[in-house]
């Protein structure tokens, strides 16, 4: 061996194999895969039984929140793997690269509870009678929403020294954001005064978008404004974020 | 082009937490690890090796000093350096949801090695650490050595120039831990450098070529374990029970440690028959054994612990 082959990795070397990694070790946790949809199927039912009209717009917001849910899921494996099982260690000592890391455990999580969320997503084109311009829509802004979530597990999942205080802010943090504001119902039931503070939060902002798309919800050009606005900026902000972030905690101080 | 693996020079390191006195793992250590060897890194629990380790893999930052691997400074370049170590991290478990065999080849793959050769390494370090007969259970089913065999399979698969391999073979059977010792000793001769940690001192007896000894994050010694045997006073080691109270009669054969009621005396060979003598006339009974590099770091650290 020579100096000479010493030579600094590219960005994301590593992604697709560490994607795989994790996609492996999704699908043999069978269980968690059977109940990923569990929360969103609760909520159909509430929604189906208080008022079937709206069932359009939630089975859209289903779509969102399921992508919004795998960042918990992504705080929850990096945080895992990292303190119970310290084998973040093992791969980031190696050629794979920081950011692949965390983009490939995200992606990993990604592909294999997709499956179920496009069942879903089939059911609300359907039911909700989506226009290809609006399947469309709701694809580009589940990719960013899944992209801004899985940015903000991996992030949050640094802080934590203990997997017992993961799960109780994780819950609460992720069904705040999911289920709170108006993903699962029209943005037109949430008090109008903080429409601002609902389209700044990524999975309502990108619920307006859809329903303002196929007639469920009137937004007006300032507010569309503010939630394409928000949905960027904000993604592209936690997402440099976390790259940056997964570069810097390779290496305790 | 470095001729040494790795080479640190007063390296460094306080861990500073809000609201706690700072605490220093690293006092200055200077090390060199040339090529191809296999050097263990012995010390009490807290000594300062796995500080060490995580400062040489990349994974925690000096405070101060410089530390290189193959001649590339590890804290201005760490990128340089991973794609040549391999670390098995203390504690570490591989994935729970993948058997070993998924374990070692994705590694392999995330490492950028090709199908093929991640394939052939994997189940060629399989079979080094006797997991065949385990290799398609989930790691969730295995027991806690096995684990750690699976970790180890995982890291010796690499074939990584400088393997970092903390407490490797904790929990391990004796068996296994053979056949780990046997498959490190085969990286080394295909010119792999390993630098390890461990409690085991018949592990680091028989598989490092070097050693040095920490404590209070400082090397106390360094050498082969057969010049740390020899600098106990004495190659071979009585036992006396219920010796204790007799010991000023065998001060004068050399060092004298208690154990409860049994008497341990460090003598050279010469003087042996001598010393049995004075047991028998004593109504002693006594066993000669060789000495140990546990009673040799025992002595060495507990002589530095007493100088504090």
């Amino acid at each position: 061996m020579t100096t000479e082959t010493f030579r600094a990795r590219r960005p994301f070397t590593g992604l697709v194999s560490f994607l795989w990694t994790e996609a492996l070790v999704q699908l043999h946790e069978e269980l968690a895969m059977a109940t990923s949809m569990l929360v969103q199927g609760v909520l159909l039912v509430f929604v189906w039984v208080l008022n079937p009209h709206l069932i359009g717009v939630a089975l859209v917001g289903a779509v969102i929140f399921s992508v919004f849910a795998m960042g918990q899921r992504v705080l929850n494996e990096a945080a895992y793997i990292r303190i119970d099982h310290k084998a973040n260690d093992l791969y980031l000592a190696g050629p794979l690269t920081p950011e692949a890391y965390f983009l490939g455990m995200s992606a990993g999580i990604l592909v294999v509870y997709i499956g179920p969320v496009l069942v879903v997503g089939v059911l609300a084109v359907v039911v909700a009678h989506l226009a290809p311009a609006t399947v469309l829509l709701l694809a580009g802004v589940a990719a960013t929403v899944w992209l801004c979530s899985s940015s903000i597990g991996y992030v949050f999942s640094t802080a934590f020294r203990d997997n017992r205080a993961i799960w109780a802010y994780s819950s609460l943090f992720f069904n705040i954001f999911g289920v709170l504001p108006p993903v699962f119902y029209p943005l037109g039931l949430f008090p109008t005064p903080l429409h601002p503070i609902v389209l700044l939060m990524p999975p309502s902002a990108a619920a307006a978008l859809v329903q303002s798309s196929f007639g469920a919800a009137v937004l007006s050009g300032s507010e569309r404004a503010l939630a394409v606005g928000g949905l960027v900026v904000e993604t592209s902000l936690l997402f440099a974020f976390a790259v940056y972030w997964a570069r810097r905690t390779v290496r305790g101080s | 082009m470095s001729g040494e693996a790795l080479r640190s020079q007063d390296l460094r390191k306080t861990y500073v937490t809000k609201g706690a006195p700072p605490v220093q793992a690293l006092a200055g250590v200077s090390m060199e690890v040339r090529r191809g060897e296999r050097v263990a890194l012995l010390g009490r629990n807290g000594a300062g090796k796995t500080t060490f380790l995580r400062i040489a893999s990349t994974l925690l930052r000096p405070t101060s000093g410089s530390i290189q691997v193959f001649g590339v400074d590890v804290d201005r370049e760490p990128d340089r350096v991973r794609p040549y170590i391999a670390v098995v991290p203390q504690e570490g478990k591989p994935f729970f949801h993948l058997t070993p065999r998924e374990q070692v080849y994705t590694y392999l793959r995330a490492r950028g090695l090709s199908r093929e050769a991640a394939k052939a390494r994997t189940e060629s370090a399989l079979q080094q650490m006797g997991l065949t007969g385990f290799a398609d259970r989930l790691s969730i089913t295995l027991s806690g050595g096995q684990r750690q065999r699976t970790m180890v399979a995982t890291v010796i698969a690499t074939e990584a120039p400088l393997l970092f391999l903390d407490e490797p073979s904790i929990g391990m059977d004796p068996f296994a831990r053979r056949e780990v010792w046997a498959s490190l000793r085969g990286l080394t001769q295909r010119g792999s450098t390993i630098l390890l940690t461990t409690h085991y001192l018949d592990e680091a007896d028989a598989l490092s070529d070097r050693l040095y000894i920490v404590e209070r994050g400082r090397v106390l010694v360094t050498g082969t374990a057969e010049d740390l045997k020899r600098s106990v006073g004495g190659t071979l080691k009585v036992t006396i029970p219920g010796g204790r109270p007799h010991t000023e009669r065998f001060a004068s054969f050399g060092s004298c440690v208690h154990d409860g009621d049994v008497l341990t005396v460090i003598v050279h060979p010469e003087r042996l028959g001598e010393l049995m003598d004075l047991a028998v006339r004593s109504g002693l009974s006594a066993t000669v054994g060789p000495v140990t590099l546990e009673e040799a770091f025992l002595r060495v650290v507990g002589r530095s612990i007493n100088d504090d």
